[in-house]
């Protein structure tokens, strides 16, 4: 399904059907909160959230953010809004466009609307909590550092101030309509629901890792602002908005992140290893092959399939350090691919071959964000084992979008994994059965095999009875029902009591 | 067989075989590994290894490191796969050298040898990528079903015999200030190019008894988070500590225990990958469980992959969602009962390569060097030598063939028969005093990761169905 298309499947009918913005809540209107709730729970809920609204917003906000940053054509006596392009490294900004505008990470900070800018305070603020809880490098470790739980026990210790300090006050004071009583909710206000999300973008304090769950929850930390209106301006567009977002808050909140798996070592959240597309991270590539896309000219105009602005690194500089360096600084993909870099030892290609592979595509930077963006729907939001820590409230909601397309059948989703028990999350490889307690957890994104991988697995299962003759009856029931990728049994939450420091 | 050294060759220089190959190969692998038992007689010398994870090029260092198959015999204690590049080419590799060297090679097997790991952790994706499709991965999948779960070593010496693998003989004398002889050393620790890194002799009761103290002292004022397990000391500290405590005159063979076995003085080693189970209480029931089959997600198969020891008392719930989190007193115990010395075991990284725990009643051997391309660990392999008293030796058995026994017969070799049954359940303040084995003399190596220089860069491949 082509980027457009999912997003229109899965808005409903507004005014701008071709890119269809996030809505705001309608301030004057009591809104009911709800304390947010993980609601995934076995593998058939998949199903039930690809139809939510929560699915619906989580794409519409991507979306809205991506075409936010793909280049304009300037048209003739537009008045230009005011950030002008920034000058890239000299070798881009000498075959810039001069009728093209391009947004690089580094343009127009300065005129970030307040709210954005109190963000960035709140991430330095989170930034800074690092450093009260220095791993201890004298202790021994597996992989993570245990200090990182530390870090999280202050983190949440404060998140109700920090918040309250940074986020603006008529979205904490958004007018509320308290749930009946007998619901037995208490009150929930936006707070609830915005501190649930916030709280689950640092990574996992019980597990000691990291993964594009996480990331998610941030995402979706800034769409709940973003619909209580915390980003409305009148004297901005909502594009320039948008922009803003990425390149004032999520950008930064990605320096923290990457400064938290540094500093901790935390562990990629359920890695494919070197066949995934990034160890902890999605987002910096959707939005960085967005920026060099090929530009366009009008807001009806579709996201460029493919072509690359003029003056674009080429995709396959990706692989040299020396052409890549120079990019981190003004785009999101290059600015990710430098921490692999900074991470990593070893032949790039060995390290990292999907993004290897990637920088082999020809048709230019549009194709890779298309590409981005699907994979992205695919690896990250119909995968059972990132989006089973996802938290419900009302701002992304369960309850169905009555707009919503049926999900397509895939064999993936026919794949789901059904059964629940208990279990808790901690260092090294863990089952892809384990659920986790606290935060929203995450994994990296797999490649894709060509063939599908579930249809595949299956069939290998059934063949691997077949083939060990005599042993037919042993291979287990489960394999060949159950969701090779996940798991055929999933275990739901009991930390273990030494698992969670608190 | 022409055509096997002709793989070996092949996979040796990191390039797959074609897939009718690898059928091949796994089908004689399967026949071979049928015959094996769960638990695997090896006969000392060996040389114990942990995780792969798919580091082909750390996999050659190791051989450098360790000496080349078959002049060195080797343990691999599973987890062969997943994570790295070349997972494909590193188990087809070992696989090929069990096939070409059954005797010189034992495979154990690891949690990621498991259809559903694999496709979660990478080797899937890596044989659909390199392959075009699953059947080489099913083809491996196949043999992780046979491998055996464990090994016994016997016949380990506790001394140390000259050095072989890289750097040769290179020894360096004991300063004679110190009063040891060769004899005395318990554990040594060598670099990459065979140098000596350190020593640890065997110490004497007052010593070692203050060295408890201080140890438990250390531990009192740590405080160290339990869950993360790793203790604070490097393992010069954990390993003095470690010193077995009912130890025979140095180099005699004796242990002055009532368990000792001719021919073993220094005990028998058990191998696995993960570590132990609520439900194994005795090597022999591990022989009992049918292994042929994909990883349960429970039971005492299950726990053997997935286990890991802990600080803890007795048992306690693993954090991964598998197997068990085990403390001390449990090891101590189910070493006594089966005449074991030691447990090497894998399954966790450790940045030191290699790890004694528990007054070395457990020691993880790691041998994936910066694992992931990141984590700038160092690896190791344990060397084990032969006990050269002449007093007994073993011929390898595969399989359970004449082994009706059931008594302690495999863990001692007959001579430590009885122990497990009399000795039976003990009491908890007898725990104290156990007396436990002298443990092996223990040698490792510790190397890191290869040099990338030689690694050339592939043509990119297609890339995944969204960037078409």
């Amino acid at each position: 399904m082509e980027p457009r298309a999912m997003a229109a499947s899965a808005a409903q009918r507004r005014p701008s059907p071709l890119h269809p913005k996030l809505e705001r809540l309608d301030p004057a209107k009591p809104h009911t909160f709800i304390r947010p709730t993980k609601r995934i729970i076995e593998g058939s809920d998949m199903s039930h959230f690809l139809t939510s609204g929560a699915y619906r917003d989580i794409m519409l906000f991507i979306f809205q953010l991506n075409r936010s940053l793909c280049p304009r054509k300037k048209t003739a006596g537009s008045s230009a809004p005011t950030p002008t392009p920034t000058p890239g490294p000299p070798r881009a900004r000498a075959r810039a466009d001069p009728n093209v505008q391009t947004f690089t990470l580094s343009a127009g900070r300065n005129s970030d609307i307040e709210p954005i800018k109190k963000l960035r305070e709140l991430l330095k603020k989170v930034d800074a909590i690092i450093d009260e809880a220095p791993p201890d490098k004298n202790a021994g470790r597996r992989f993570g550092y245990a200090q990182f739980r530390d870090f999280y026990a202050l983190l949440e210790q404060r998140a109700d101030s920090l918040l309250k300090e940074y986020l603006p006050q008529h979205v904490l004071g958004f007018s509320t309509q308290q749930q009946p009583p007998e619901s037995g909710e208490g009150r929930v206000g936006p707070m609830e629901e915005l501190k649930a999300y916030f709280l689950g973008s640092w990574g996992s304090q019980q597990r000691l890792d990291y993964g594009t769950g996480h990331e998610l929850s941030f995402l979706v930390f800034l769409g709940c602002l973003y619909k209580l209106g915390a980003f409305q301006d009148d004297s901005r567009d909502t594009d320039e908005i948008s922009r803003s977002i990425v390149f004032g808050v999520i950008e930064p909140y990605l320096k923290v992140a990457r400064r938290l798996i540094l500093t901790y070592m935390l562990e990629p959240a359920g890695s494919h290893g070197v066949w995934g597309l990034d160890d902890h991270s999605f987002m910096p590539y959707i939005f960085g092959s967005a920026q060099l896309t090929r530009p366009i000219s009008s807001e009806t105009e579709p996201m460029p399939l493919e072509g690359s602005v003029a003056g674009a690194p080429k995709p396959s500089d990706v692989v040299k350090v020396e052409l890549a360096n120079p990019h981190k600084e003004e785009n999101m993909y290059f600015s990710a691919i430098g921490f692999i870099n900074d991470v990593k030892t070893g032949p790039f290609w060995e390290h990292s071959p999907m993004l290897f592979d990637i920088s082999g595509i020809t048709d230019g930077w549009g194709k890779v964000n298309k590409g981005m963006l699907k994979m992205y729907d695919a690896e990250v939001l119909h995968k059972f084992p990132v989006v089973q820590h996802f938290p419900f409230g009302s701002l992304f909601s369960w309850e169905a979008d009555p707009a919503a397309a049926k999900p397509e059948r895939t064999v993936h989703m026919a794949q789901q994994p059904t059964a629940t028990l208990p279990q808790g999350g901690g260092g090294g490889t863990r089952t892809p059965w384990a659920q986790t307690g606290g935060t929203t957890g995450g994994i990296a994104a797999p490649m894709l095999p060509r063939n599908p991988p579930a249809a595949a697995a299956a069939a290998a299962a059934g063949d691997a009875g077949a083939s060990s003759g005599r042993f037919v009856s042993d291979v287990p029931s489960t394999f060949p029902q159950g969701d090779p990728g996940t798991a055929s049994a999933q275990y739901s939450i009991t930390a273990a009591p030494w698992a969670k420091k608190k | 067989m022409a055509d096997l050294d002709r793989a070996i060759a092949q996979l040796r220089a990191c390039r797959p075989i074609p897939e009718n190959e690898v059928r091949e190969l796994c089908h004689k692998a399967r026949e071979l590994l049928i015959e094996e038992g769960n638990v695997v007689t090896v006969q000392a010398p060996v040389t114990i290894c942990g995780d792969i994870h798919g580091q082909f090029h750390d996999l050659m260092e190791l051989f450098r490191v360790g000496g080349d198959v078959p002049d060195t015999n080797y343990l691999f204690m599973g987890d062969f796969v997943d994570r790295g590049f070349y997972s494909l080419e590193s188990f087809l590799l070992l696989l090929c050298l069990k096939v070409r060297y059954p005797d010189r090679m034992t495979l154990i097997r690891g949690n990621h040898e498991s259809r559903q790991i694999t496709t979660v952790y990478g080797f899937y994706d890596e044989c659909l990528r390199k392959y075009g499709s699953a059947n080489v991965w099913r083809y491996c999948c196949d043999v992780f079903d046979y491998l055996a779960l464990g090994a016994i070593v016997l016949g380990a010496s506790n001394t140390l015999s000259p050095s072989t693998g890289a750097g040769g003989g290179s020894s360096e004398p004991i300063p004679p200030e110190l009063g040891l002889t060769e004899d005395d050393i318990e554990i040594e620790v060598r670099n990459a190019d065979g140098h000596i890194m350190s020593r640890f002799p065997r110490q004497e009761r007052a010593r070692r008894a203050a060295a408890a103290a201080a140890a438990a002292a250390r531990r009192s004022n740590s405080n160290g988070s339990p869950t993360n397990g790793a203790a604070p000391a490097p393992p010069e500290r954990e390993v003095v500590v470690s010193a077995p405590s009912n130890t025979g005159p140095p180099g005699s063979g004796a242990s002055g225990s009532s368990g000792g076995s001719v021919g073993n003085p220094a005990g028998a080693v058990l191998c696995v990958h993960g570590g132990l189970s609520p439900l194994i209480d005795k090597v022999d029931k591990i022989r009992l469980l049918d292994r042929k089959q994909e990883v349960p997600h429970e039971g005492a198969m299950c726990d053997l992959l997935w286990s890991d020891p802990d600080e803890i008392d007795g048992w306690g719930l693993s954090p991964r969602g598998a197997g068990f989190l085990f403390g001390a007193d449990i090891v101590k115990v189910f070493n006594h009962r089966n005449d074991l010395s030691l447990i090497a075991r894998a399954h966790q990284l450790v940045m030191e390569g290699f790890k004694e725990m528990f007054d070395a009643t457990i020691v993880t051997v790691w041998s994936a060097p910066n694992y992931c391309y990141r984590c700038g660990n160092v690896a190791a392999l344990l060397e084990l030598s032969e006990d050269e008293s002449g007093l007994g030796t073993y011929a390898r058995s595969n399989g359970d063939v004449n082994r009706s026994d059931g008594g302690m017969g495999d863990g001692g070799g007959g001579g430590g028969g009885g122990g497990g049954g009399q000795r039976g359940v003990l009491a908890e303040n007898e725990l104290m005093s156990l007396r436990m084995r002298p443990g092996p003399a223990r040698r490792y190596r510790v190397f890191q990761a290869a040099p990338q220089d030689s690694r050339g860069m592939p043509a990119k491949k297609p890339v995944a169905d969204y960037f078409l």
